[in-house]
């Protein structure tokens, strides 16, 4: 029960010593301790999982109990691994310890609500992780930090409101008391009875939590704060913010399952074979991976387009976790495992190039594949996993979240998540050919490659990628525990679904023996000799390198005119212009109530004394 | 075990064999409808062994190299898991998803190899590539739904079996609807008129393949070869019947008449798909993109829905 | 590995009945490469295709007269082209001149710069001349005569003395930087020499 506490705090102790102690060298190693020691105790603790541990510690009226299950291990693997590689890169581009201090506590706050046993400390763990993150992305830029905050506070007030209902009928935080508690109201429902919770009540606290949830997720409507955020702070900690943070969100949907969906289930009915609050969210889902996909692939900025990935990446998991059968959830719990390591991996990449060449658009960009081969590697690997290409893990999560989705009988969502994988290949193409080939700029020519603590994290990433590609039955078992019965059969490297089978080790045996056949004829050809880049047919027009020919803006033009439509719709208008009325009507409000005005305060204290003298107090 | 490589190898090389026979029949009947006599039907091979046989070669990096060569290994990869009568090899693991994803990550390779070489009519047309492709995924996605739906499982064999006893797909209207939506996405596929204009040959000097030469392009056509006889085997396995003879008594003559049947039917296949080629002209990229997702979007989730019911 | 001699003949087959064109017509003569592709003297029969990138074709037909602005992208596209490569002189300009035979800006013995292995004489040669040349062409190749490239890669200084002197020395980066300014700052007027 210790160790679940050393899980929770040891980042953010790390954190507050490594911003107490300002020397450079035993910041970083401090700091990586603190990402240490959660990871190896996950590893260690996960013989323990099907006990249950349990920590509680008393803070004056009530516990703050934390437990360790099957669900929670999996989601603090996941956290942990992925914040243990962000963590160490940022060894090489952190710009001072502040950053330590906050991408520790917000390390700490995740991982915090990730073990939460109850609600009150789920909801101020919750708290300290958007506190964390909104202190990083303020140290860079005010006005997304801003955006973030407003709309986490938002969610964050729904979901304070709908703790203080559930306790004011239930009467206490506790996971375990809350489920036993609807439960009974579920059959309460079904047959007829009593229940203490009405209809409206309990969809009032559906929506209030689908919000909560859905803004840290990143869901079609809220999802206007992630691009700018997760631009604009030190990009190794968006691989935390974007794999890690973001999950936090995906974890709250699951919990709104554990915890209530029986009764939700019950209560509003079905909408052909998902039920109608799981099609909502999945529907928001699929609107989430195509508009957050089609985005990505306009942007002129490398961070902006992966922002927008990340969202269409979240809309997948959503999608499965709406759809609501066990094998659906389970597929959106592997999604979220494959879109912490590709998208953890892709931003570390991404705070590589910024790191070494200094510029974050892609008009600035070209030829790095030759000065940074490592990242390349990297990167391929990456794009292999992002793409669903077998046998990487990222092909595994989504073939069974396709399956889950199709054998329900849903061909909309069906269709949604099919047109989500190809929008994947669009925007990636778009990154690799702007900043890896083409012609090189100038002041880009003497770029080195990855510094050593961002290539070891990026290597355990991608090691992870391939592993779990080539053997997805290990996360298959991880999950079917979580169940507790076997959704996902069959063994190591075979999937077995009943109605599909994916066998990843035949994959990648007949991918190596078709590329040595390829290979084969290659080699028994006439040798190669390398051209330079300006040797290439240009209509026969010779090519010097002082005029760039390679397409790095706008590169999807014609998709841009195509949907010229739809782009005028935009949600981050529409909340600037809500904010522009709360400014107004503040305003107002300002100039004829609040005025300052000695005379009109004593006035509205002379109207307020007269009602209350009327209301006989 | 040896028994599984021989039958791997022979589905290779027949499968190769076919596809450059497909390639010449292409050329042959485009020339035919324009009264010209046309090459001999063996002219692929021909263009294969001179490009292979080039004493020069460039390369312009490793990824250059390496994307061509992963493309020709996808590809292999894809026709060993689409059921080809008795003789598939993975044909327990030929799933839908499976098989769509697998027939598309050539394009992925070669766009790779294409874009390493730096010149723009190669990152032009591996835009136009990637937007027809994303224009063709929700017709397709809707297609597959469409046969998942109806026959309630993913699984190609078990589809082929299912037609072997309740007639064609296309007999039953859903599935009709399906496989019109497909057809029109085969054309795309295969980089046929009207639909070609990742390749625009004379417009953007072939797109992606400018740059390719000598044995690249060899190993491009032994490739392009192998995706046209896995495409149309694939439309034949799951809308056309496929085939699993087992009326005679030997399985030679089993299997024999087993690709014999597919043959025909990849054919028939084939052949609508070049009479369209021949008769249109090319779309221009916006308007290729708006007409995918307008009519064969509607025909295909009409079939999906219809399915469902 | 594999000793590719004993496969001569059909390569040699392969070779001379899958001639693929580079798509470049470079001078008036350029109007006749239609005919023979159409239906009346179909070219593809003999698998002669044409075909827009340098890096895949074969066969250079240099149809017509040619200035040094033209010669200059002629050696670039030839250069671009894989081994083995034939050039097809097709019409008078490019043996001896022609009607510009005393044009100032007309190149007159093309052989100086490029290496010819047919050449077809006419002032238009009609389509059946082109297709004897072709022939001759096919023949040359199955009897391994057809050895322009080798010519080339043999003789490469004498032909590059001859270009430099007609162009000057780094024509290549010359001419790529005199069109810069056109393409950037939109300037019309470029002279080109």
């Amino acid at each position: 029960m210790n160790e679940l506490a050393i899980i929770v705090f040891a980042p953010l102790l790390a954190g507050a010593l490594a911003w107490l102690i300002e020397v450079k060298g035993i910041r970083e190693i401090i700091g990586v301790i603190g990402a240490v020691l959660p990871l190896g105790l996950t590893a260690l603790l996960y013989q323990k999982t099907s006990e249950g541990l349990n920590f509680a510690v008393n803070v004056g009226s009530f516990n703050l109990t934390f437990g360790l299950n099957h669900l929670n291990w999996f989601f603090v693997a996941i956290g942990t691994l992925v914040g243990f590689s962000a963590i160490l890169a940022m060894v090489s581009t952190a710009k001072n310890s502040y950053e330590w201090l906050f991408a520790l506590m917000s390390l700490s706050g995740v991982l915090g609500v990730f073990l939460a046993s109850d609600l009150m400390t789920f909801f101020i763990f919750w708290e300290i992780m958007t506190f964390a993150s909104f202190m990083m992305v303020l140290h860079y830029n005010r006005a997304a930090s801003l955006k973030y905050f407003l709309l986490s506070v938002f969610g964050a007030y729904a979901m304070l409101i709908a703790l203080g209902i559930i306790y004011a009928k239930l009467g206490t935080f506790d996971f375990g008391a809350i489920q036993q508690a609807m439960y009974q109201e579920a059959y309460a429902t079904a047959f007829g009875g009593e229940t203490i919770m009405s209809k409206s009540e309990s969809a009032l606290i559906y929506i209030l939590f689908l919000i909560a949830f859905g803004v840290k997720a990143g869901m079609f409507p809220l999802h206007v704060w992630a691009p700018d955020a997760y631009s604009e702070t030190n990009q190794s900690y968006t691989a935390l913010f974007s794999g890690v943070l973001s999950k936090a969100g995906v974890y709250g949907f699951v919990l709104l399952y554990v915890l209530m969906g029986t009764r939700l289930a019950i209560e509003f009915g079905a909408f052909r074979s998902a039920t109608k609050f799981g099609y909502v969210i999945a529907f928001l889902g699929g609107l989430t991976i195509i508009v957050g996909g089609l985005l990505a692939a306009l942007q002129e900025d490398i961070r902006k387009l992966f922002a927008y990935s990340s969202i269409s990446q979240l809309g997948y998991i959503l999608v499965g976790i709406g759809v609501g059968t066990a094998l659906s959830i389970q597929a959106a719990l592997f999604h979220a495992l494959s879109h912490a390591l590709f998208k953890g991996l892709f931003f570390l990449i991404v705070a590589t190039i910024v790191y070494r060449t200094g510029k974050t658009t892609f008009a600035d960009m070209g030829g790095l594949a030759e000065k940074m081969p490592l990242t390349f590697a990297m990167a391929f690997v990456a794009i292999l996993s992002l793409a669903g290409i077998p046998p990487l893990v990222g092909f595994a999560s989504k073939w069974v979240l396709f399956e889950a989705v199709i054998s329900q009988n849903l061909p909309i969502l069906g269709g949604m998540v099919f047109f989500g994988s190809a929008i994947g290949f669009v925007y990636l193409i778009r990154f690799v050919y702007a900043v890896w080939f083409g012609q090189r700029p100038t002041d880009l020519d003497e770029t080195k490659d990855a510094p050593l603590p961002m290539a070891i994290a990026m290597a355990i990433l991608a090691l992870f990628n391939v592993i779990l590609g080539i053997a997805p039955g290990l996360v298959a078992k991880e999950l079917n525990k979580i169940f507790g019965k076997e959704v996902i059969g069959g063994d190591l490297f075979i999937l077995d679904l009943g109605f599909g089978k994916y066998n990843a080790l035949a994959v990648t045996i007949y991918l190596v023996v078709g590329i040595i056949i390829a290979g084969i004829i290659y080699f028994l050809g006439a040798k190669v000799r390398k051209v330079p880049v300006t040797d290439t047919y240009q209509s026969a027009n010779p090519v010097t390198m002082e005029y760039n020919l390679t397409i790095r803006r706008n590169f999807f033009l014609p998709l841009k005119e195509t949907l010229a439509f739809w782009l005028r719709i935009s949600f981050d208008r529409l909340y600037r212009t809500i904010g522009t009325w709360v400014e107004d009507l503040a305003e107002v409000m300002r100039t004829y109530i609040y005025n300052g005005n000695t005379q009109s305060y004593a006035w509205y204290l002379v109207i307020l004394l007269l009602i209350l003298a009327l209301w006989g107090v | 075990m040896i028994e599984i490589a021989l039958k791997a190898l022979f589905i290779l090389i027949y499968a190769t064999f076919i596809g450059f026979m497909f390639m010449g029949m292409i050329r042959i009947v485009t020339a035919r409808i324009h009264r010209r006599v046309g090459p001999p039907i063996y002219q692929p091979i021909l263009d294969t062994i001179k490009l292979l046989s080039k004493k020069s070669n460039i390369t312009h990096g490793l990824i250059y190299d390496f994307g061509v060569i992963y493309a020709l290994g996808a590809t292999i990869l894809a026709i060993m898991f689409i059921p080809l009568g008795n003789i598939g090899v993975l044909r327990a693991y030929g799933d839908l998803v499976l098989i769509t994803f697998l027939l598309e990550i050539p394009m992925l390779g070669i766009m790779f190899a294409a874009m390493s070489s730096g010149n723009p009519y190669a990152g032009i047309g591996a835009q136009r590539a990637l937007l027809t492709m994303l224009a063709i995924q929700v017709p397709l996605g809707f297609a597959i739904v469409a046969l998942a739906e109806y026959y309630g499982t993913f699984s190609t064999y078990e589809i082929v079996m299912a037609q072997q006893s309740m007639g064609w797909s296309i007999t039953a209207l859903p599935l009709l609807f399906a496989a019109i939506a497909y057809d029109l996405v085969l054309q795309a596929m295969f980089g046929k008129e009207p639909f070609d204009i990742m390749i625009a040959p004379g417009e953007i000097s072939l797109g992606p393949m400018v740059e390719f030469g000598g044995k690249h392009m060899g190993i491009l056509q032994i490739q392009h070869a192998i995706a046209l006889f896995g495409e149309t085997l694939f439309f034949s396995n799951i809308f056309l019947g496929g085939a699993a003879i087992t009326i005679f008594g030997s399985s030679i003559l089993n299997t024999i008449a087993t690709l014999v049947v597919l043959l025909i039917k990849q054919t028939a296949v084939l052949l609508v798909a070049t009479f369209m080629g021949a008769i249109f002209p090319r779309f221009t990229i916006d308007q290729a993109t708006r007409f995918y997702w307008k009519w064969p979007t509607i025909i295909a989730a009409l079939g999906a829905i219809l399915a469902t019911l | 590995m594999v000793d590719w001699r004993l496969y001569e003949p059909l390569i040699n087959f392969a070779r001379k009945r899958s001639m693929w064109i580079v798509a470049f017509c470079t001078g008036c003569g350029g109007i006749e490469m239609p005919p023979l592709a159409t239906s009346r003297y179909d070219f593809e029969r003999f698998g002669i295709m044409p075909n827009p990138a340098p890096r895949m074709a074969d066969l250079f037909l240099i149809t017509g007269y040619v200035t040094p602005k033209t010669l200059k992208r002629i050696i670039i596209t030839y250069e671009m082209q894989p081994d083995p490569k034939y050039v097809l002189a097709h019409g008078s300009c490019p043996l001896n001149g022609g009607v510009y035979w005393d044009g100032y800006n007309a190149i007159k013995h093309l052989d100086k710069y490029l290496p010819i292995d047919v050449a077809i004489a006419g002032c238009m040669p009609r389509p059946e001349a082109v297709m004897d040349g072709i022939q001759k062409m096919m023949e040359l190749i199955e009897t391994g005569k057809a050895d322009g490239w080798k010519r080339y890669k043999e003789n490469y200084e004498y032909y590059k003395k001859n270009q430099d002197e007609l162009f000057g020395e780094g024509w290549r980066e010359k001419t790529a930087r005199r069109w810069i300014p056109w393409l950037m700052d939109k300037k019309k007027e470029v002279r080109e020499e």
